[in-house]
């Protein structure tokens, strides 16, 4: 049986099943966006909220049932003109939790999420007065750590690289275009519209970006960036995974910036068994139906047992339990999807 | 002086907090700061990082819509809303 929890525009909804059997518990947080789900050290789940009316939230939870708000959620340094507008990710690394945020920035915790500290060598970096926000706003939506390194990925911004436990920060762009730059134009520090990013656990060094614009890879770090999209109906998207046990990458190609939805409406996982040097559609299960929907950059995860699951803006899950063998639409269906985490 | 202090209900099934509360202070930011003595969380939802009102919020005192200085009497109704917006 898996858990999968399913952050959406109208709560969080927690599925429990397995193959065409599925229930739903929920919603939880009535009427509140939910914007991403963690684990903190001690085991506890997280889950990130967000209100036009009353801001952020964290809330924490032993069980996913009965949740506690947390006192003091990432918060902007009073006078700032920043606002916190959202927790896009959190990040456990073994030893601290971070959280991406925005306006972008990242925070991290020592306490399991009780009280957070902002990153200064990142969130004031000398580049900052040149961020500026792309459609999906100024938000940092994903963090890995490896080989005492870590990344953020920052959109419209950048991948950022800390090699000294966040003191210092690098942008990490080379090889990816710049958005709207002519092409002969010099290239400018930041202003790369990151969407995703994945790791090779194992060898933190070989990476994976889902841009905004087109697929990349990179196998030093981040230090150069390489296309790579053989096989891909568009280079667009926000969904990039890598299965740590056989190096399967995922992604789920959508037409382009100005039209965010399948191409022809046939909504697919495309899958790479060659380090993204080739892609071809996942496996079986999916339908002729046109489905015009997309997936966002939080609203995907998967296990080493072989499960992979994204949550669409239509709101529905589709999930794999075989490493993308074959595929079901789980038949619930949800508000606007904004993430998902299996739990187990 | 102890006042009455409501909360909307979209607040308060998530942050975990009484729906009703009783609280203490000549205005309404002294009623706030006494609130959050007792239910901490409700400090950042109630109020941006400027230490303000947050735009989508709207407080009553006493059935009229009140600044953090607005002057608060004995017995007072304080209630919390969320201003009619988004979709």
């Amino acid at each position: 049986m898996k858990r999968i929890a399913v952050g959406t525009d109208k709560g969080a909804y927690l599925l429990q099943g397995s193959g065409s059997s599925w229930e739903v518990d929920g919603p939880m947080f009535p009427g509140w966006k939910v914007t991403a789900f963690g684990r903190a050290g001690d085991g506890a789940h997280l889950a990130a909220v967000g209100s036009n009316w009353f801001g952020i939230g964290i809330h924490r939870s032993s069980d996913f049932k009965e949740w506690g708000d947390t006192e003091a959620p990432p918060i902007w340094p009073e006078g700032s003109s920043r606002k916190m507008e959202q927790v896009w990710v959190f990040h456990d690394d073994g030893e601290r939790l971070w959280a991406g945020v925005a306006d972008a920035g990242l925070f991290v915790s020592e306490d399991g999420a009780s009280t957070w500290a902002p990153v200064e060598g990142l969130n004031e970096h000398p580049t900052r007065p040149n961020w500026v926000p792309g459609f999906g706003g100024l938000c940092a939506h994903r963090i890995l750590t490896g080989a005492d390194r870590i990344w953020v990925a920052i959109s419209a911004v950048g991948c950022f690289r800390s090699d000294d436990a966040g003191v210092t920060w690098e942008p990490k762009n080379d090889g990816i275009p710049a958005v709207d730059t002519a092409d002969d134009a010099e290239r400018p520090e930041v202003g790369y519209c990151i969407h995703g990013l994945a790791q090779d656990v194992s060898e933190p060094k070989r990476m994976w970006r889902q841009d905004h614009a087109g697929m990349f890879r990179s196998f030093d770090g981040g230090d150069t960036w390489v296309r790579i999209e053989e096989g891909l109906p568009a280079g667009f998207g926000f969904v990039i995974w890598r299965h740590s046990g056989t190096g399967r990458l995922f992604t789920v190609p959508l037409h382009s910036s100005a039209s965010r939805v399948p191409v022809d409406g046939r909504l697919r996982v495309y899958a790479s068994d060659d380090d993204g040097d080739s892609w071809q559609v996942a496996g079986t299960g999916w339908s002729d139906s046109p489905q015009y929907t997309g997936v966002l950059r939080g609203a995907f995860d998967g296990d080493d047992d072989g499960a992979f699951c994204v949550g669409t803006t239509g709101g529905k899950v589709w999930l794999t339990g075989d490493i993308g063998e074959t595929w079901m639409e789980l038949e619930p269906s949800f508000p606007r999807i904004a993430a998902v985490r299996i739990l187990e | 002086m102890t006042v009455r202090v409501r909360l909307p209900r979209v607040l308060t099934d998530t942050a975990a907090v009484a729906p009703r509360h009783e609280a203490s202070g000549s205005t309404l930011g002294e009623v706030l700061e006494s609130l959050f003595t007792t239910a901490p969380g409700l400090r950042q939802h109630l109020l941006d990082e400027e230490g303000r009102i947050r735009p989508h919020v709207l407080i009553f005192v006493d059935s009229v819509k009140s600044d953090l200085d607005t002057a608060v009497g004995r017995d007072a109704d304080v209630q919390v809303l969320q201003a009619v917006s988004g979709g």
